[in-house]
């Protein structure tokens, strides 16, 4: 124990004594451990953003799309005109036990006139069924019943996005008449701000019709009854796996595609997604952290040669301690105490850069970072036996030297 | 009679430079008692600084017997010879071989620190140590700052502050002026007379060697005359 308080002094007392080689080795260390702790805190938070995203479309939810998926997960045969029409959505919902409820969507970007203003937004034709399957309310206002969806009544609901957009402030968006195409339209809803994805598309910039209303009187098309999207909700989220089967079944059987052959359609739950998400995001902490560790390994090497340069530098100052009467092993614990202490201090500032820079990246540049307390750790740990592992052969090295051979070096 | 602090006994020292052997230590056999003050001189390359630092054990023998206070040492590990050098060898060196970067009184504490004195007593015992030599007041200074003379002393504190019973001294006064270098004999025979300390000293200086009790003469690794002073000048 006093040996070892006695060698952590001398070692304090000799990196002192090189202040600025002893920075400039620490900085190696400091960067590799700052990286570290920053990339896994980045991956880490992207990880749980993307996450919580997906989970915040909708707990219970399925989507279907048109086209395939390969096993990859790329998807095919995409680009011609969607093979899901409102046929099938209604049948989903009428035929497969599993399923809760269903709501459909067909989107077009338009252009949205109130007042002097305009905005250009997405336009999404759906029914009354959307904000319980999606799990997304209107903030003010109400949203259309199925009444007004029959009806094609001229209404709209709008996201905060385009409400910012086309109304001043403290101007009420409820009951004003915005124009779709020339079509007026009342709004009688807000729906509830979501903010940004973590891809970066504003989920606000958004106008909700009636899908009928949508059709006739907005997309202008000549192909009626055909849905863009179809989101379904199981009864609960167990019942998941079985309304992905029932719903590939039918959609099969409707869309007359023999045995063996592909869908024309994707049937996806969130709860694929979300682990598709998390493979992906998984994959990108690693390579992050593998690209973090080998500036750390570098760091080491950094200590290594610093080491083997300062035993090489300081063989009379060994060759003198060993006359005075050091031991191999006083030797030894010296230079390996110098670079362990290296390596932890450069380790602790590390640590606190890159705590701070993942804040910093936080704040500044939005991104969502998670501080891991076990990557904190382990990358202390970790730049302690770079330390060790680094600086014991150069230490090894100046233990086995003969005294007088180390005070005649010169 | 006095029991000898060295006896050493058919003493080689062989040096192998790849192929080539360099035998600096031809059979050398010697007796040094207790207190007794010995200037060991001989020309350049007669061997001197070899056997000095066998003596201090900084180099081991390629043969022969070398018995420390009786006890035979040829055959001690690298760590009992480090506690031989620690508790009962100081070394002077003729080129000071103090750390340019620690301070004078650290300087002086380096060989308690490889000791069993307390910490807390160190730096009491260094201080005390600088004090004996009239170096108290610059124990806080760099070695670059002092004097020629004034660094030799320092390492002189420095091989002293653990009370060793011998001091091996190779050309101390080599890199000093002829006033520094009275000045430093004149200490280490105070140092003799009144604390018995045993002093081993090369050198190849007439002037110096006459200070001692005893002249031993080199000549090609082997001693070729030993003559007892008596007394001192
Ligand atoms: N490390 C060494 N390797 C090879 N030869 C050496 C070494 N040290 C000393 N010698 C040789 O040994 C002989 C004695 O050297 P040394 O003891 O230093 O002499 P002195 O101190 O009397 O000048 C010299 O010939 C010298 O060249
Ligand atoms: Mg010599």
């Amino acid at each position: 124990m006093k040996l070892f308080r006695m060698t952590l002094r001398a070692a304090l007392v000799a990196l002192r004594r090189n202040k600025l080689r002893s920075a400039l080795t620490m900085l190696g260390i400091i960067i590799g451990v700052a990286a570290v702790v920053a990339m896994v805190s980045i991956g880490q938070g992207a990880t749980a953003a993307v996450q919580a995203q997906i989970r915040s479309l909708g707990t219970n939810l399925l989507m279907v799309i048109p086209g395939a998926t390969t096993a990859a997960g790329a998807r095919s045969g995409w680009g011609g005109v969607s093979t899901l029409t409102v046929g099938d959505a209604r049948a989903i919902e009428r035929e497969c036990s599993a399923v809760a409820a269903v709501t459909y969507l067909r989107r077009q970007v338009v252009q949205v006139v109130h007042a002097d203003q305009n905005w250009s937004t997405v336009a999404q034709g759906t029914t009354s069924t959307f904000p319980v399957v999606r799990e997304w309310n209107v903030a003010r206002g109400r949203f259309f019943t199925a009444q007004e969806e029959e009806g094609a009544a001229r209404v709209a609901v709008i996201g905060q996005t385009v409400v910012d957009q086309l109304f001043g402030v403290g101007q009420d968006p409820i009951g004003a008449i915005i124009r779709v195409r020339n079509v007026a339209f009342e709004v009688i809803g807000v729906l509830e701000a979501k903010g940004q994805t973590t891809w970066g598309q504003d989920q606000d910039d958004v106008l909700v019709l009636p899908f009928s209303t949508a059709e006739k009187r907005v997309f202008g098309t000549q192909l009626f009854n055909v849905v863009d999207m179809i989101f379904v909700s199981a009864r609960s989220t167990a019942d998941i796996p079985e309304a992905a089967k029932q719903i590939r079944a039918l959609l099969r059987q409707r869309h007359r595609i023999p045995t063996g052959e592909d869908d024309d359609f994707t049937v996806r739950s969130l709860d694929d997604m979300a682990r598709a998400s998390e493979t992906a995001s998984r994959v990108m902490t690693n390579l992050l952290f593998a690209v973090a560790s080998i500036s750390l390994i570098v760091g080491g090497i950094g200590i290594m040669n610093i080491m083997l340069v300062s035993v090489t530098e300081r063989t009379r100052e060994i060759g003198l301690r060993m006359a005075v009467g050091a031991k191999p092993r006083h030797v030894l614990l010296q230079f390996l105490t110098e670079a362990v202490v290296l390596s932890a201090v450069g380790g602790g500032i590390g640590a606190l850069v890159g705590i701070i820079g993942s804040l910093l990246i936080a704040h500044l540049g939005g991104w969502p970072t998670l501080l891991s307390p076990v990557a904190v750790a382990g990358a202390l740990l970790f730049s302690a036996a770079v330390g060790i592992f680094f600086g014991y052969y150069p230490s090894w090295k100046a233990s086995r030297l003969e005294p007088i051979a180390a005070l005649r070096y010169e | 009679m006095r029991r000898p602090l060295i006896r050493i006994e058919n003493l080689w020292r062989v040096y192998t430079n790849g192929a080539v052997e360099v035998p600096a230590l031809r059979g050398v056999s010697i007796v040094i008692e207790q207190g007794e003050f010995v200037a060991v001189m001989g020309a350049s390359g007669s061997g001197k600084s070899t056997f000095l630092n066998i003596l201090g054990f900084l180099d081991r023998p390629t043969r022969g017997r070398y018995l420390f206070r009786g006890r035979d040492v040829t055959a001690l590990s690298a760590d009992e010879r480090a506690e031989i050098r620690n508790r009962e060898i100081g070394f002077v060196f003729q080129s000071f071989n103090l750390l340019p970067r620690a301070t004078v009184v650290e300087n002086v504490e380096l060989p308690l620190f490889y000791g069993p004195l307390p910490y807390a007593e160190q730096r009491p015992r260094a201080l005390a140590a600088l004090a004996a030599l009239g170096l108290s007041d610059r124990a806080f200074s760099y070695p670059n700052q002092l004097s020629g003379g004034q660094q030799q002393r320092v390492a002189i504190a420095r091989a002293l502050v653990t009370e060793p019973s011998l001091l091996l001294a190779d050309e101390p006064t080599g890199n000093l002026d002829s006033v520094a270098g009275k000045e430093l004999m004149e200490l280490l025979v105070r140092l003799n007379v009144q604390q018995g300390l045993t002093v081993v000293l090369v050198t190849h200086e007439p002037d110096i060697a006459a200070y001692a009790q005893r002249v031993v003469h080199f000549r090609d690794g082997l001693i070729v005359s030993d003559q007892p002073r008596g007394v001192h000048p």
